[in-house]
């Protein structure tokens, strides 16, 4: 089978396991819709202040429930060593390093989506759906950002002890650059600035996105191999 | 082993240059017009900043070194040197923030190289989290390795992405601007001897966490 | 010749792990690896299945050397553990390996591998849901999917009672009669004497000795163990 073949057996698979088990998907969801009701009435939202804050708190919650997901899915790799019948097979830590950002960032994506509509409903701020176009390529050049470099750290902490406490500590400082891009331009875009103002930043998600990709790539396999 | 070498004349040395770096520090460099002494603190902190970046460089580096050879002699190397970057970085925190007070009249200024430098410290805080998580050796060493790796590339990134954050809101004054020429001198002497002293302490680091390394060796050894 | 293993050295901290190996592996031969804990067992595992670089020395296999080409599509690993994804079914777990194999197994033989290993009825259960002894077993049956020239396997025995441990033993010798060679790792003196052609004996990196089965009586091998102050 080819490199790609090889790729869409790995998300395949993570798809199909989500199905069955249900497990970070649903966490994920949860987890963000809690945060919103947290963030609502700790931070006494209302009309007035509903378009400055949205995008901090959108971002948030799309690192958080990211990194929670994440760490998720990779436990269920490492259960009963499930992720060594990969390992001891053709399919090359770079195809299934690869296969496995995809299935994290359709997860995400489909959580921050819904997390958006959630926004928009619980407090009432359909301005964020309308824009959403607009939003759509610093949500998805950061969401990447944050599954290529969640990917690779999921499966660096969850053999170690308090992995999953471990996880965001390494995550989270990691990917300052993209929670700064993904806020700086959805802010822009709310304000409805022109397209042109959150280009930079734009770039400096793709290039975040790209550094890490090629970095992962080349350090992955030494998250398998000894 | 050599190391003994090199470690005994820099701690002569040591020991007359950083008195002697104090009182120029002090005594001799001139008062700053519009900061007045706590400009001082200054030549502390830009000494110890470089010199944890020479320290994050070098677990960077021992990093790629150790994924590529497997030797554990360069797991040693990086996470000595990580220690003493760690330390270094929290003083360089500290005395940022000590200076920022009279200056910017705030405790902690979110100026880009200061977040960078907090970014950079709970990368590797987590870095140590990790490693006391695992026993296996080379895994450790291959994990840390890992995260040293993209630690440090994350600087650059971090450090564009805080400054253009900053110029979206007020920005706050920026330190330094052109330095009095004894200033300059003063602070390239200040940095060298922190430079000096970041490899002493590392090469003392390193001995010590090979003797631990020894033991540990031995006892299993005995062990068995 | 399938595999050789020549003059392998591999080091940890100062410490050898193995100490100068040379082992060679016949086409359909089986060879037992004994030897008590500490002795270099699993590190020698790493590095027959590929997924540990030697230290020194050099890996022959099929007559290349194994640097220049991807070992694991002729290799099936076995671990303590299943290596199994314990939410998905027993089929999909089985469809799975067929897939990241490019085998072009059809449905007919994952079914005919479902049905000889008693699976069949079990086929849509998570594996999470099947006993110890099931799980083996779904585990041993990707062996039959992904065809591979050896198996490799470490402490394959873990965790199973007598019943079952029968059971895997003869699954692995059907394997064996399939004409495939089987490097097995193990504690348990009677299951790896019975499936050997060759027994090996590793202790302190070094192979103490390797010899064909009709030169070693079983309780040499206890003796050895009891000798080394561990009990068989």
């Amino acid at each position: 089978m080819t490199f790609a073949g090889n790729i869409l057996a790995i998300t395949k698979k993570d798809i199909s396991l989500e199905l069955r088990g249900k497990e970070s998907l649903s966490l994920m969801f949860f987890l963000s819709l809690l945060l919103l009701v947290i963030f609502n009435l700790a931070l006494d939202m209302d009309n007035e202040n509903t378009a400055s804050l949205a995008a901090g708190i959108l971002w948030v919650i799309f690192a958080f429930t990211g990194v929670m997901g994440m760490g998720r899915t990779s436990m269920a790799e490492r259960d009963e060593d499930a992720y060594l019948s990969i390992v001891f097979s053709p399919v090359s830590s770079e195809s299934l390093y690869i296969g496995k950002v995809i299935s994290n960032f359709l997860f995400l994506m489909i959580i921050e989506i819904s997390t958006l509509f959630f926004f928009a409903v619980l407090f009432d701020f359909e301005k964020i759906i309308i824009s959403l176009p607009g939003l759509l390529p610093s949500l998805l050049l950061g969401t990447l950002g944050f599954s290529v470099v969640g990917t690779l750290f999921s499966f660096l902490t969850t053999t170690s002890k308090h992995g999953e406490i471990i996880l965001p500590f390494l995550f989270l400082p990691v990917v300052v650059p993209v929670v700064l891009g993904g806020v700086s331009s959805m802010n822009l875009i709310l304000a409805g600035r022109p397209v042109e103002e959150s280009m930079k930043w734009i770039q400096i998600l793709a290039v975040f996105d790209f550094m890490y990709l090629c970095i992962s790539l080349l350090l992955f396999k030494y998250l398998i191999e000894e | 082993m050599n190391m003994r070498k090199i470690q005994m004349p820099l701690f002569l040395s040591l020991l007359v240059l950083i008195p002697l770096d104090f009182y120029l520090i002090f005594k001799v460099a001139p008062t700053e017009r519009v900061m007045g002494d706590v400009q001082r603190i200054f030549y502390f902190h830009v000494s110890l900043a470089i010199s944890s970046y020479l320290a994050f460089t070098t677990v960077f580096i021992a990093g790629i070194i150790y994924l590529w050879r497997k030797n554990l002699f360069w797991d040693t190397i990086a996470y000595s040197a990580a220690e003493i970057g760690v330390l270094f970085s929290t003083l360089v925190l500290i005395t940022g923030s000590i200076w920022a007070r009279p200056i910017w009249n705030v405790w902690w200024a979110w100026d880009p190289r200061l977040v960078t430098m907090l970014i950079l410290w709970f990368i590797f805080v987590g870095y140590f989290l990790l490693r006391n998580g695992i026993s296996d050796w080379g895994k450790r060493a291959r994990y840390s390795a890992v995260i040293g790796i993209i630690g440090f590339l994350d600087i650059p990134v971090v450090r564009l992405a805080t400054k253009w954050w900053r110029s979206v809101h007020p920005r706050l004054k920026s330190e330094g601007g052109g330095l009095d020429p004894v200033m300059l001198k003063i602070m390239l002497f200040s940095m060298a001897t922190f430079l000096m002293f970041t490899v002493f302490l590392f090469l003392y680091r390193y001995s010590i966490a090979r003797a631990e390394e020894n033991l540990i060796v031995l006892t299993k050894r005995l062990e068995d | 010749m399938l595999m050789e293993l020549k003059n392998i050295k591999k080091h940890f901290h100062s410490k050898a792990a193995l100490n100068g190996i040379d082992l060679s592996v016949k086409e359909g031969e089986s060879i037992t690896l004994f030897g008590p804990n500490g002795a270099g067992k699993t590190t020698l595992i790493k590095i027959l299945s590929g997924i540990m670089s030697p230290g020194e020395g050099e890996i022959i296999f099929n007559g290349s050397s194994s640097s220049e080409f991807d070992i694991k599509k002729y290799i099936f690993f076995l671990g303590h553990k299943n290596s199994l994804y314990n939410s998905l079914t027993v089929s999909e777990n089985l469809n799975f390996a067929n897939r990241i194999f490019s085998r072009s197994n059809g449905a007919g033989r994952i079914e005919t591998v479902l049905r000889e290993h008693g699976l069949w009825e079990r086929r849509n259960d998570p594996v999470k849901e099947l006993s110890q002894g099931m799980k083996r077993r779904a585990a041993i049956a990707r062996g039959f999917i992904t065809d591979p020239k050896i198996l490799i396997m470490d402490e394959p025995f873990t965790g199973l009672d007598l019943k079952w441990r029968r059971s895997v033993l003869s699954k692995i010798k059907e394997l064996k009669t399939a004409g495939k060679s089987i490097v097995l790792a193990t504690h348990l003196v009677e299951e790896g004497y019975e499936l050997a052609d060759r027994i090996a004996f590793l202790n302190k990196g070094k192979l103490m000795f390797i010899r064909d089965k009709q030169d070693v009586q079983l309780k040499d091998i206890q003796e050895l163990f009891h000798s080394l102050g561990e009990a068989a």
